[in-house]
């Protein structure tokens, strides 16, 4: 099996084909503190794309609580378990092995799902199981359940805490979905690592199904083929005429009334999402453990104990809530750009006033002030009735 | 007693004792021809129609099975299968067409695979294609010589008995309040583009497919394999035909006398085994046609009668000879 560099794990990993490096990658980041679980997102996906006869229980995007949640139903939890039988108390990380550019957060000496089914001597390519109907009923099963509870908590940890997780297909770099099909009908593609499950190929196996750890890929019998989350791909190529056929973002990513989501290119050093996730490592890849590279990361919430937070994001976790509760000059301006616009930022500058967003000729498409101004309401218009 | 007269009893004996031998290793040795690869299945000729909707019907009797041993398949990833141990095969041909009959033991009719977990019953035999210069692999074929397979699924015979399974069907207790643009194929990305999985009327539960390697498989641009299949008491039994006469780019060619390979593979969908998951046969001899005049008759049960009726013609030769020796004895 080749060997590819997970920058991630900050090591060489196994993965069944060689490391296709798209022009670009697809990235997103979402800010789990300011989201507020209305699934506004959610809705946006599936009215735009999972409307019809065999998608009923599909949610390309979903908002899970956590720590009970899961759609499906103990996906994540089902994964480590099966990562930790493989390899009992092994998925531990070395953090002294750190280099800024290829291992950020240190080395993982763990296993990750392509690894552990090898010498599993599993007879496919990832780790992985086939979730019942069951599982995937409810896309926010426990809504809102919290652990424990107590009179009042304070930071940095509360002892009654719960947070909503935020989840698309995180067009991976080393899918394992891709890895799964032994048909090749899953491709990633070369101008932005969007990663499609191939309509006319598909022969419906649910390989994808049940060797992506994130459990994105979902059968539909009224096609009897997977379907997965698209990345809008339709707007993300300027598709749209509404916006003069400039690259635009993801439904879910401008549907989101928390203005949590910012989507860019993840190796593209001009993007802020390049800033937030390489520089200022302040969002953190989902379960990096896994092995797939996943390209949607998340600013942790401050508020949950780290543990559980790190065995979910790895252990950039304590420098990243850090960085975001003393934000920098630059931070707080890249922040505001956030759900400030429907097109797709490619660079940024933030200046003494204002965070301005510039699409990939370089032209101004959002100005956001960094301090909003206070506008005292006159006498003769004050809202008392 | 003569000296050579008890020598003629004593080779007698040994005679007779050597046919039985034959007849009795013969009897093994038929049983060991279908567990080892040098089988041959041929395709007797008949006169009477085949029904094509009835895998039970008489003039399947006949053909003559060979019993096909399968195993898991453990070649590449995804690896499985092994759960049918073997298939019966048998084949008939008559001016027009081609007939094969799969028969073998699951306990369960699995039918569907419109839930999350479920996965249905197939079957599938596979030639190496047209103007191959070598022979292909029985694993998939490869680049230069590539494969013709037949597949059928338990659930596209379904679609054929029933219709083609709605969500509603599927999941009664469902409820659904409005699809919009409900019959607009944009929605159905896998019934819009063409996928065979995806389209609703369904003419056939055999499937004609082409490939040149693992990964390659692909719906064949013509589709002319006719079949049914039926469970009935812990066995499937499916029938698959195809004309004889086909155009140039319809698939395999057969002619009567003829002769070519072919393999086979299972699927138990209540195992979850799909894809490369699978129980599998290497590839098998096939004629086509001539030896149909033993009208029913394996080659193994000829040589079988061969073998006793030469042991009958020795013990009566034998019995003659002792005879006659005795007689001329007892003369004066
Ligand atoms: C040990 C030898 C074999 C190997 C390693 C093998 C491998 C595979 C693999 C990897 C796939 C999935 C990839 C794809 O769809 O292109 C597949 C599918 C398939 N193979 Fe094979 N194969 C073998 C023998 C056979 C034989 C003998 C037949 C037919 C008699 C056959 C018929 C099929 C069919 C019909 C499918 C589609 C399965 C489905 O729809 O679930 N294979 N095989
Ligand atoms: S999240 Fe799952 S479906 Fe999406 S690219 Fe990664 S492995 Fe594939
Ligand atoms: S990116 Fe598009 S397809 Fe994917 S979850 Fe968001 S809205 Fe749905």
């Amino acid at each position: 099996m080749p060997k590819v560099p997970n920058w991630q794990l900050g090591r060489e990993m196994d993965y069944p084909y060689e490391r296709g490096k798209p022009q670009r990658q697809f990235a997103a980041v979402f800010n789990i503190n300011r989201c507020i679980g209305c699934q506004t997102c959610t809705m946006a996906c599936k009215s735009a794309w999972t409307f019809s006869e065999g998608q009923e229980f599909m949610w390309w995007n979903n908002v899970e609580s956590k720590p009970y949640g899961g759609y499906p139903q103990f996906w994540d939890v089902k994964l480590l378990a099966l990562l930790d039988e493989a390899n009992p108390d092994g998925q531990v990380w070395d953090t002294s092995a750190k280099d800024a550019q290829n291992a950020p957060y240190g080395r993982y000496d763990g296993l990750t799902i392509f690894e552990a089914a090898k010498k599993a001597g599993a007879r496919q390519q990832a780790l992985g199981y086939l979730p019942s109907d069951k599982e995937w009923r409810a896309p926010n099963i426990y809504e809102d359940t919290s652990v424990s509870w107590s009179q009042g908590s304070s930071l940095p940890e509360h002892s009654t805490w719960f947070f909503y997780l935020q989840r698309i297909c995180n067009h991976c770099s080393y899918p394992a979905c891709l890895a799964a099909c032994p048909r090749k009908a899953i491709y990633k593609r070369a101008e932005d690592g969007i990663v499609l499950i191939d309509q006319k190929r598909c022969r419906g196996y649910k390989k994808c199904v049940e060797q992506c750890p994130y459990k994105k890929p979902m059968f539909r019998s009224a096609t009897r083929v997977s379907e997965k989350c698209i990345a809008c791909y339709p707007r993300v190529e300027g598709k749209d005429a509404l916006v003069d056929n400039e690259p635009m973002v993801t439904r879910c990513i401008s549907a989101c009334v928390g203005k949590i989501r910012l989507q860019g290119w993840i190796d593209d050093e001009k993007s802020p999402v390049y800033y937030l996730v390489r520089k200022e490592k302040v969002a953190l890849p989902l379960y990096p453990q896994f092995g797939t590279e996943p390209n949607v990361y998340y600013i942790p919430p401050r508020w949950v104990p780290r543990p559980y937070l790190e065995q979910m994001f790895g252990p950039g976790v304590e420098d990243a809530i850090d960085r975001y509760s003393n934000p920098s000059e630059e931070l707080l301006g890249v922040l505001q750009l956030f759900g400030s616009t429907q097109r797709l930022i490619f660079s940024y500058e933030i200046t003494d006033e204002a965070a301005i967003g510039f699409d990939e000729k370089g032209r101004e498409i959002v100005r956001v002030p960094i301090e909003e101004p206070v506008i005292v309401r006159p006498p003769q218009h004050l809202n008392i009735t | 007693m003569a000296w050579w007269a008890t020598s003629y009893r004593k080779a007698t004996l040994l005679l007779f004792g050597l046919v039985l031998l034959a007849a009795g290793l013969l009897t093994v040795f038929d049983l060991r021809l279908a567990s080892s690869q040098a089988i041959t299945l041929t395709a007797n000729q008949v006169i009477e129609p085949v029904p094509l909707d009835d895998p039970f019907a008489a003039v399947w009797n006949q053909a003559s099975p060979v019993e096909i041993p399968l195993s898991a398949q453990e070649v590449t990833q995804p690896m499985g299968g092994g759960s049918a141990r073997a298939v019966t095969a048998r084949a008939l041909v008559d001016e027009k067409r081609i007939y094969f009959l799969l028969e073998w033991e699951d306990a369960t009719e699995d039918l569907s695979l419109a839930s999350q977990e479920a996965f249905r019953d197939a079957a599938a035999i596979e030639f190496p294609s047209d103007g191959g210069q070598t022979l292909p692999s029985f694993c998939m074929g490869q680049t230069n010589a590539h494969v013709d397979i037949w597949q059928w699924k338990g659930d596209w015979q379904a679609d054929i008995d029933r219709g083609f399974a709605s969500v509603a069907e599927t999941y009664p207790n469902a409820h659904v309040d409005l699809y919009p643009f409900r019959d607009d194929k944009t929605f159905y990305p896998g019934w819009a583009v063409g996928n065979p999985f995806s389209q609703r009327e369904r003419v056939s539960p055999v499937e004609s497919l082409v490939a040149g390697g693992f990964g390659t498989l692909t719906s064949a641009d013509v589709q002319r394999v006719a079949g049914v299949g039926r469970w009935q008491d812990g066995r499937w039994r499916v029938l698959f035909v195809r004309e004889l006469a086909v155009g140039d780019d319809d698939g395999v060619r057969f002619s009567l006398g003829g002769s070519t390979n072919v393999a086979f593979a299972v699927w138990d969908g209540s195992r979850g085994e799909r894809d490369g998951q699978k129980s599998v046969s290497q590839f098998t001899d096939l004629r086509i046609g001539r030896e149909a005049e033993s009208g029913g008759i394996s080659t193994g049960t000829w040589i079988l009668i061969i073998a006793l009726l030469s042991g009958l013609l020795a013990a009566l030769v034998a019995a003659s000879g002792w005879f006659i020796l005795g007689r001329g004895r007892r003369s004066p």
